[in-house]
């Protein structure tokens, strides 16, 4: 991530933000494929429905971190700060898809509980 | 420097009012980018954490150990409830360490390290008694 080879900072903050958000993506990722072999058995073709879910999501995630790392690299060599960067808005989607899945994940585990 | 770098007050730029949310970039100035950088991926890190312990709650039941059925389902809720509660705490953690940055005033303390502490050592003491009892 440097444009033409200049860099903001030496110590690569923005590098190492963008690859936090790629590792959460990835995180994502990797529990939809889990979460789809995991619930076959009790979900049968549902499995399949969640991992897709999943996988959009991941997709979102580290296709928006993307912009947004090109976002703060634009405002970082121009500006020197992030006045013109991005706001919360990812941050807040994040938010609400994870609580989204531990509410489906809660109900799941009683569901499959009750049903027992 | 061509940006609209510090204080901003009431003549706060248009480019710096149009980042969400409004309560936290609509006052205060712009922080050394490195600390906004830095809130950025400890808010990462609770997420990961988050989908860490949902994945825990949701793979105890779905795999079926052979443990003692109850005390296995209140360890698994009790790993999803924490799970819940932790992205509720990242964003308000996040917004509310941003804005003290940016009036200059101290960080809080992250306030779910005591009930993740506790909730991640009665999980541990449940699913032993869980083994034990099966």
């Amino acid at each position: 991530m440097t444009d033409g080879g200049r860099i903001f900072d030496p110590g690569l903050q923005p590098e190492r933000t963008a690859l936090a958000w790629r590792r959460t993506g990835l995180a994502v990722a990797v529990g939809a494929v889990a979460g789809m072999r995991v619930l076959t058995p009790a979900l049968g073709a549902g499995a399949v429905v969640v991992g897709l879910l999943g996988l959009a999501l991941a997709t979102l995630l580290v296709v928006g971190s993307m912009r947004r790392a090109r976002r703060v690299e634009v405002a970082l060599l121009r500006d020197h700060c992030l006045a013109a960067g991005p706001g919360g808005r990812l941050v807040a989607t994040v938010c609400i898809a994870c609580t989204a899945v531990g509410v489906a994940a809660l109900v799941a585990v009683l569901a499959a509980h009750a049903a027992r | 420097m061509t940006g609209h770098c510090g204080a901003l007050g009431p003549m706060s730029s248009p480019v710096a009012s149009r980042r969400f949310p409004r309560w936290v970039f609509g006052e205060g100035s712009e922080p050394d980018p490195r600390f906004t950088l830095a809130n950025e991926r400890t808010f990462l890190a609770w997420i990961r954490t988050s989908l860490a312990l949902l994945a825990c709650g949701v793979a105890l039941e779905a795999v079926a150990l052979p443990m003692q059925p109850q005390l296995r389902l209140a360890a698994s809720v009790l790993l999803i409830v924490l799970g819940l509660l932790t992205p509720v705490q990242a964003w308000f953690a996040w917004s509310r360490d941003e804005r003290a940055m940016r009036q200059g005033r101290p960080l809080s303390a992250p306030s779910l390290m005591v009930p993740l502490t506790v909730g991640t050592t009665a999980t541990g003491l449940l699913l032993l008694a869980a083994l034990l009892l099966r």
